[in-house]
């Protein structure tokens, strides 16, 4: 990317806070947000602990006459697109929405609500589904909720590829402030899998904890015991515009999107290549697409996914790439403290790393107790760390290695 | 209850509106904004609260609560 793209607002909906503040006063003191499922009986399923968000009605601007259309996944994007916007100070009236647009990622789709009207349909039959089933269920959902809502007509998208939604969701939107195609763009992604259905799917992809007597410990990236990610709900959605709109409008700046770099292992329909090759590959790319050097790097935003084979092929590739210049390099998976958040993990990602780079501190990867000898770089664990960060990379991974780095600067 | 007051707030109670916004001889569409997706809803729920079968071009959005309460009266 020749051209770099601002971020001017953030909006977050998450296990450890609804509010931007919140979250990162949380964070920093690294804690644990995961839970034992309650919301629903859990007794069957191998695992039952998860990131949960709590009281978001608490935190919501909608009607009760939307929110019963809606679900909740487009409820959690709703009420982090209002922060996201109120934090940019956009004054809606004042703007040609047909250069407004929404760029989300999503993995799974809104399950609360489709499980519910599928039970109603093999009940009552047809007419026992609700006709707000046609437009509350599918993944682009929440991107068309947010449009509707705020009555934004530009180009708008939604990218669904699993735990790389929201890292390519960003780049399109990126991408499209580059391209001039809108003068903003809420961009990010939003995740809701703690229903009993998508409980369920999840846990038959076999990459989840199943250290369910432990769970403010069961997620533990990079450890000798690790056993899985763990799950979480919740939105993260910024601000988009270009670096000069930004600065014409006075309007403070977090961070800059810099570049891309994306590969697909072409490998298998779930597992991930064992050579890192490809993901080597996306990592050198997204280098190469933001013009900078591999000294450069200050922080890298970890995958984390805690599977022993994705710790030790991301650590393979961080070594491959980096070499010995990797001990100048902080690396962390804040995600260890509330949850894996599928097609919205970057989106959180990237808050994570535009705080830790205005509080000059780096967040642990927490639960980390037990040197593994194939992940044995440094992974700030445990304990934030206070660290200068100007240029940093976020790495994501989808299943059957859909690789994607993202390059955000200060 | 007589059906017009029956209607009035089954409308509010099924849209989640409030009640005084529905007005009986005003458009769905113009007092409270009702979308299509919303007007079947609407058809499947007074439907099944009333004991008649509506079907979704008998009202519209552009119906009034009067209109929609002789559809319900006709087939009772």
């Amino acid at each position: 990317m020749k051209e770099r793209v601002a971020i001017t607002g953030i909006g977050v909906v998450s296990p450890a806070g609804l509010k931007k503040e919140t979250f990162w006063a949380n964070l920093k003191r690294g804690e644990s947000f995961i839970d034992e499922i309650t919301r629903f009986d859990t007794a069957l399923y191998p695992s039952r602990i998860a990131g949960q968000v709590h009281e978001l009605d608490h935190y919501s601007h909608l009607s009760s006459r939307l929110v019963k259309k809606i679900d909740v996944f487009s409820h959690m994007a709703l009420v982090a697109s209002e922060q996201a916007l109120q934090d940019a100070k956009i004054d809606l009236t004042m703007v040609d929405k047909k250069r407004m647009g929404v760029f989300m990622g999503n993995a799974i789709g809104g399950w609360l609500f489709a499980e519910t009207e599928l039970r109603d349909m093999y009940i009552e039959g047809r007419e026992g589904v609700s006709p707000y089933m046609a437009s509350a269920w599918f993944p682009a959902a929440p991107q068309g909720q947010i449009t509707i809502y705020y009555g934004f007509k530009g180009y708008s998208k939604t990218i669904v590829a699993d735990k790389a939604s929201s890292a390519l969701a960003l780049w399109y939107g990126a991408k499209n402030i580059i391209d001039g195609k809108n003068d903003y763009i809420l961009a990010g992604g939003m995740e809701a899998p703690i229903t009993p259905y998508a409980l369920l799917s999840s846990n038959s992809c076999g990459q989840l904890s199943k250290n369910n007597l432990n769970p403010k410990t069961a997620y533990k990236p990079y450890d000798l015991y690790r056993d899985g990610f763990v799950l979480g709900e919740g939105s993260g959605i910024v601000n988009l515009e270009k670096e000069e709109h930004a600065k014409r409008r006075g309007i403070n700046i977090y961070g800059y999107i810099k570049g891309i770099g994306f590969s697909s292992d072409g490998y298998h329909y779930s597992r991930y290549s064992p050579k890192s090759e490809m993901f080597e590959y996306a990592i050198e790319e997204c280098l190469k697409d933001a013009g900078w050097s591999k000294k450069e790097i200050d922080y890298i935003c970890l995958d984390g996914e805690a599977t022993p084979m994705g710790d030790y092929l991301e650590t393979k590739a961080l070594k491959n790439v980096f070499g010995k210049g990797l001990k100048d390099i902080s690396l962390s998976a804040p995600k260890s403290m509330y949850g894996n958040l599928l097609g919205a993990q970057t989106a959180l990602d990237l808050i994570v790393t535009l705080f830790s780079m205005s509080n000059s501190l780096v967040l642990p990867t927490i639960n980390y107790q037990m040197s593994d000898p194939y992940c044995d770089l440094d992974y700030t664990p445990n304990v934030a760390r206070e660290k200068k960060i100007s240029k940093a990379l976020l790495l994501a991974r989808g299943r059957g290695g859909i690789n994607v780095v993202l390059a955000v600067e200060k | 209850m007589a059906i017009k007051e029956e209607v009035l707030s089954a409308i509010a109670d099924i849209l989640d509106v409030d009640a005084a916004k529905v007005t009986a001889d005003k458009k769905l569409y113009d007092s409270i904004g009702v979308d299509s997706t919303e007007m079947v809803e609407l058809c499947v729920s007074l439907g099944k609260r009333f004991g008649v079968k509506i079907a979704t071009n008998e009202i519209t959005k552009f119906s009034t609560p009067l209109e929609i309460m002789q559809v319900i009266e006709k087939k009772k």
